[in-house]
């Protein structure tokens, strides 16, 4: 599974970088690392949603708030 | 400053940038963005196409790209190098064709070589039926009269990887899971029909906001902006843009040269092969084209990688921008997101373009800066690498027998891959660089003229000749971590 986080700068003052690295965690945690693959995006024109997550081609509006909610409700639940 | 651009190309490049440079650093880019093809396409006469119309669109698809978007809305997001639709001119795809050289010979060479029966004789010269052709070129070489000419688009030419197709109306299109980024396709069309996303307005807003933002120049920098203007000075200038500080990539190149050696040393004992890592175009070789021996690729990062850590040591809250000659960089750093290095990739060319938008000249300023050793400078010239690296044997007083695969170019590159995947490289170490020559000579150089390389080589010569070791060692306390994980 490829997780796309938006690295533009308006999805970075909303804290990618923060996104990133929680998820980095959480896979970790979870033992995923062969099975999840973070990439980096180019702004996608959806600044309003930011920061903009997509699991292969669906968007996700995620916040360094609610990343360990989208991580349990919508990655693992795709991972199994 | 005044600049001879390499092509027509390069310069409406370059004024599309230096136009959303500047709007983007007085904040009014998304409300004045409309204006930028009627600025840079004056009147109602065309220059170079049918109409200025197309001319605007053109420019309008270009704004898109410096913007970081895709040409047209919803476009293939994935790719880095980018098709302008309204640039491509669509170019004859029938490959071999003949000319008016054809004597209408009785040997009929080109007949008897043709394996498929596409070749016809009728109304006075030799004719290929498209439908049969299959492009072995047997018949252009089989011509006495060198009467066959060989018309492959120019992109397709370009490209090392066969990432190059068209649609049912001739437009280019890019395969993502093919392409390298290595930018070859961008050089090669002639009508500037392919062009890179850009992150320079990403750079500027962050800057703008007031986040701490690091300019990291690579090593293709010396002699860019003339004879005259040394590293030191680009760095006063880079810092009148609004960047906190610069640094030169050549310093993490040097930590680069001090582990991979050590990683070399380890395999040849082991009778391993390995491969350069640092770049990027020929990882995504690796990676898109022979996975196989990707295991076979060195561990440490690049040296982009190496100094942005080193930066981040130094100021936790630092974001870190390489600045380089290089387009397949942009793709390294959307694929290590998670490596905690750069955050974005510019070029030289955009580097430019923001200095131009806020008037601001390096010849202007004063100052001096050797962060690297000469070794880690030429790292963007073919054989840099391997020298830096046998260097540090020789600092180390160890005597480590390396034979060594100089892969310089795409198809070198692809050459040595092939064999190492095969088993029968005869060498222990490929040294890969996608562009020939070197980075020196990569797609978003300012300057490739010749003087260039006498400016450059001039610059070098002055720099101090430390060592490699001694030089890494000094950051001692930062513990950069060179390992990919």
């Amino acid at each position: 599974m490829v997780i796309t986080i938006c690295i533009g700068s308006s999805c970075h003052l909303k804290g990618s970088r923060s996104v990133i690295q929680g998820l980095q965690k959480k896979i970790q945690d979870n033992h995923l690392t062969s099975k999840i693959e973070l990439n980096g995006s180019f702004c996608t024109g959806e600044c309003e949603k930011g920061v903009c997550v997509k699991i292969d081609e669906e968007l996700f509006s995620v916040s360094p708030e609610t990343v360990d909610t989208f991580f349990e409700d919508e990655v693992l639940r795709r991972v199994n | 400053m005044k600049r001879e651009f390499m092509t027509d190309i390069n310069k409406i490049k370059f004024e599309v940038y230096r136009e959303v440079a500047r709007m983007a650093f007085d904040g009014k880019l998304k409300e004045c963005a409309d204006e930028i093809p009627y600025n840079i396409i004056p009147g109602n006469l065309p220059h170079y196409r049918c109409c200025v119309y197309k001319e605007r669109e053109i420019i309008r698809q270009r704004v898109r790209l410096a913007e970081g978007h895709t040409p047209l809305p919803g476009g293939n997001i994935k790719n880095i190098v980018q098709v302008l639709p309204a640039a491509c001119e669509g170019c004859p795809i029938n490959r071999f064709s003949v000319t008016n050289n054809c004597q209408m010979c009785m040997a009929k060479k080109c007949m008897s070589a043709c394996n498929f029966g596409a070749i016809t004789f009728e109304s006075g010269r030799a004719h290929i039926d498209p439908k049969k052709c299959k492009e072995c070129g047997r018949c252009v070489e089989a011509c006495p009269y060198n009467a066959i000419a060989d018309l492959m688009r120019p992109c397709k030419r370009a490209c090392p990887v066969d990432a190059i197709s068209y649609d049912e109306e001739m437009i280019v299109q890019i395969d993502d899971k093919k392409c390298i980024s290595c930018g070859q396709c961008i050089v090669g069309c002639p009508f500037g029909a392919i062009s890179d996303r850009t992150f320079m307005v990403d750079v500027i807003r962050l800057m703008n906001n007031g986040v701490k933002v690091y300019a990291m120049v690579a090593p293709a920098i010396e002699g860019q902006f003339g004879a005259n203007v040394s590293v030191g000075m680009i760095r006063e200038a880079v810092k009148a843009l609004g960047f906190a500080d610069m640094f030169e990539v050549s310093l993490g190149a040097d930590f680069v040269s001090k582990n991979e050696a050590l990683e070399l040393e380890e395999k040849v004992k082991a009778g391993e092969k390995m491969t350069t890592s640092c770049c990027p175009a020929f990882v995504n070789m690796i990676k898109k084209h022979f996975p196989q021996v990707a295991d076979k690729m060195s561990t440490t990062v690049s040296p982009m990688q190496a100094t942005a850590r080193l930066i981040k040591a130094m100021y936790p809250d630092a974001l870190c921008v390489f600045i380089g000659p290089c387009i397949a960089k942009k793709s390294e750093v959307i694929d290590s997101i998670t490596m905690g290095g750069a955050d974005y990739a510019l070029t030289y060319e955009e580097l430019y373009a923001m200095m131009e938008a806020k008037g601001v000249d390096p010849a202007d300023y004063t100052g001096e800066l050797q962060q690297g050793s000469k070794f880690g400078k030429n790292y963007s010239v073919s054989g840099g690498v391997t020298a830096a690296v046998l260097q540090t044997y020789k600092e180390r007083n160890e005597d480590v027998p390396v034979k060594v695969c100089k892969a310089n170019g795409a198809q070198e590159c692809k050459k040595a891959l092939m064999l190492l995947k095969a088993g029968r490289l005869p060498e222990d170490f490929i040294e890969g660089m996608a562009c020939v020559g070197g980075c020196v000579s990569g797609p978003a150089m300012l300057n490739k003229e010749r003087t260039f390389m006498k400016d450059r080589n001039a610059q070098i010569a002055q720099a101090d000749d430390r060592q490699i070791i001694a030089n890494v060692d000094t950051y001692d306390e930062y513990q950069v971590h060179m390992h990919r994980r």
